[in-house]
């Protein structure tokens, strides 16, 4: 156990002195996960401009005054800003063309009374220039008005010619114009499994660099075979596991050292909670037992530093990409359940479960899948012919 | 084999180091074909070779690094291989290539190794400071080794290797790349190691230092010990032929085929550049050679002549220059 620990303290020593772990396991990540959010963070939030309406409203027509206000009223939901300014019919395309608003509203003369009647009444919705979502929004609150608006119409039209007093139609139709709707969409809460966009991205970016940071592991092993040290410490009293199992704590304490700091880190940065610490803790080591298993499979194919770069990169990004570290990716049957499977996919869906709420308790699935994937692994590199033995 | 020393089938108390038997193949190519030697208690024993005879396979199986595929080696009355703890704490090893740590000070490479062989504490430190000054780094101890010239790496190299005071120090070409103050450096360490009693396993493939460390030497070629014994028992091998080197152009097999006829001449090797020609007595067989060469179509460009040593050891039993 002495020399067990020797190695791995000068190995360590080594490593940081090379400062290439740093630079790969900590700084690297991070600055990707700042570019990434840039990159990627307005898909996914985007942000609302401040935007002015210009409406051309005819004079005491009550229901385009309805449709006005209902515009009006989006004010300060959602963070959209909403600015109503009344304006001439034949200014409104103006205003919109000059950019002086982003989009114009237009209701007819007879707007309300065509409404009342059941005929047609056209309102026009003109997009300013560069104008986005809001446009959109605004459009989908004057449609969803006037349709509400035809609604009641109709339903006074029916109640007129089934014979119903002039009171009961006003009631009628002030009831299918203001009465909540029967069907109602909410947005969906998060399942415990699912992270936001930003807490995947940094956990994803985490679990990804986690596979490259115990790598230097198996570089380190297969620099030592070409550099001769390997023969030197193989003549050396001890048995000939303590060096491989020496160049795996050292990938071990790399690999937990970096993802704590990069989810400390992207956390902080990015306002993501990831829950219990302890919890965190302890998915944390079942990932980074899982990828150090995969540094045995590299060391026995590669012959060669290169060698060993390359496979490990491989290995790295398919597992990364597979497992959402750059986007989320879904899939069902059993190609799902194959993706369940990658340690990349396992550690996020265990860091949404802690940022949920969840405790060790929750955490079963993913530590499950995490030491299976570590296991099996061991077993492939325990049987797979070690190309580097006779060097 | 030609074997000019008797009594080394047999382990003594004395003998440090007793390889038998040993075979080692890699595919189809058998690297080290049943070589045995024995190296006792204050012995230096070289295995001197050219490039590619099988020196350092049988350094990997000495040290335990890999298993013979027949044949034992015993260090210090241990069975020595692969999985083998308690043998290893006997020897040391320098290998070929400059087995050091690039990112670690000299202090610190050896402080490494010197725990991984089971020193600590006081021990450590004192014998550190001791291989230090020995290797003549006093003055950059704590300086990375990546920042050392060659010929200090290869000090540094050596060091590890003796750091522990091993009963038997295994140095693989120790001097390959070495200037020349450095080598001389080097070769003055195994001496003195030699004289302190430590046994010295050393393959070279420059028959100076063979000649120049070691008490015994065995001459091996294609995986086979081809002679073994001190460097006048070797040498005597060649009966005591001199040899004269004819360096030149022209029609050497002509040439070849006319000195082979000659009375006086023992053996004819060459090459494209130069022919060796083992003689019974070369400063009256000289002129002679001269003219037979010549005459047959070769064009002289040098003549040398030397007296028996390892070289013409090496050609006597081989047919080949100890350095093609």
């Amino acid at each position: 156990m002495r020399q067990l620990w020797t190695m791995t303290q000068y190995d360590l020593r080594q490593r940081i002195r090379d400062k290439s772990v740093i630079i790969f396991a900590i700084i690297v990540p991070l600055a990707l996960m700042f570019v990434l959010d840039l990159v990627m963070g307005d898909l996914t939030n985007p942000e609302l401009e401040p935007t002015t309406v210009a409406a051309s409203v005819p004079v005491d027509d009550q229901l385009a005054t309805a449709l006005v206000d209902a515009v009006r009223a989006l004010d300060g939901n959602g963070g959209l800003a909403i600015t109503v300014q009344p304006a001439p019919a034949q200014a409104v395309h103006d205003l919109a063309r000059a950019g002086t608003v982003q989009v114009g509203l237009l209701v007819p003369d007879g707007f309300g009374a065509a409404l009342q009647q059941g005929r047609a009444a056209e309102v026009t919705i003109v997009s300013g220039e560069g104008t986005g979502i809001e446009q959109t929004i605004v459009a989908s609150v004057v449609e969803s008005a006037v349709e509400r608006f035809s609604a009641a119409a109709l339903a006074a039209a029916a109640g007129g010619a089934s014979g119903l007093a002039p009171a009961e139609l006003a009631a009628i139709g002030q009831e299918v114009a203001t009465a909540a709707p029967t069907l109602s969409l909410s947005e969906g809460v998060a399942s415990v499994e699912q992270l936001s966009s930003t807490g995947a991205l940094v956990a994803g970016q985490a679990g990804l660099f986690l596979l490259f940071t115990v790598g230097f592991g198996v570089t380190a092993l297969v620099t030592e075979r070409e550099q001769g040290t390997l023969g030197r410490l193989r003549s050396m009293p001890m048995p000939a596991w303590t060096i491989v199992t020496a160049k795996a704590l050292v990938s071990f304490i790399l690999g937990i050292v970096a993802t704590t700091i990069l989810l400390a880190v992207g956390g902080w940065f990015f306002e993501v909670g990831f829950g219990s610490p302890l919890a965190v803790a302890v998915l944390i080591v079942a990932a980074v037992t899982a990828a150090t298993s995969l540094m045995f499979v590299i060391a026995r194919v590669a012959r060669t530093v290169e060698q060993a770069n390359i496979a490990q990169s491989i290995i790295a990004l398919v597992l990364g990409i597979a497992g959402g570290a750059f986007f989320p990716i879904t899939a069902s049957g059993w190609i799902g359940s194959v993706l369940d499977l990658n340690p990349v996919s396992a550690f996020t869906r265990g860091l949404g479960i802690t940022a949920g709420g969840g405790g060790l308790a929750g955490l079963g699935t993913p530590l499950l899948t995490l030491l299976a994937f570590a296991a099996v692994v061991l077993v492939v590199a325990r049987l797979i012919p070690d190309r580097g033995a006779g060097q | 084999m030609a074997s000019v020393a008797a009594g080394h089938d047999g382990s003594t108390s004395d003998d440090v180091l007793v390889a038998a038997g040993l075979v080692r193949r890699f595919g189809d190519l058998t690297a080290v074909d049943g070589i045995s030697f024995r190296i006792g208690r204050g012995e230096t024993y070289g295995l001197l070779g050219p490039n590619g005879a099988g020196k350092t396979t049988i350094i990997s199986m000495v040290a335990g690094l890999i298993a013979a595929d027949a044949g034992t080696v015993t260090v210090a009355g241990q069975r020595m291989g692969p999985t083998a703890v308690e043998p290893k704490r006997h020897i040391g090893l320098v290998p070929q290539d400059l087995a050091i740590y690039p990112e670690l000070t000299a202090r610190e490479n050896l402080t490494l190794f010197g725990k991984l062989q089971g020193l600590s504490g006081a021990a450590l430190t004192g014998r550190v400071d001791e291989v230090i000054e020995l290797i003549g780094l006093t003055g950059r101890a704590k300086s990375l080794s990546k920042e050392f010239s060659g010929g200090m790496k290869r000090r540094l190299n050596i060091g590890i290797g003796l750091l522990h005071q091993p009963t038997l120090l295994i140095l693989d070409e120790p001097t390959v790349g070495v200037d020349p103050q450095s080598r001389n450096q080097i070769l003055e360490s195994v001496e003195q190691l030699a004289v302190e009693g430590m046994a010295v396993l050393y393959t070279t493939h420059y028959m100076e230092e063979a000649e120049r460390l070691c008490d015994r030497i065995g001459i091996i070629d294609s995986g086979l010990l081809q002679a073994e014994g001190t460097r006048d028992e070797l040498v005597r091998l060649t009966a005591g032929a001199d040899l004269v080197r004819l360096v030149g152009t022209g029609d050497l097999a002509a040439a070849t085929e006319v000195l082979r006829s000659l009375p006086a001449v023992q053996q004819v090797n060459g090459d494209r550049h130069a022919l060796h020609v083992t003689v019974t007595d070369a400063p009256a067989a000289v002129a002679q050679i001269v003219t037979s060469a010549t005459a047959a179509g070769m064009k002289l460009a040098d003549v040398e002549i030397t007296r028996p040593d390892l070289e013409s050891v090496f050609l006597h039993l081989t047919g080949k220059a100890l350095r093609d």
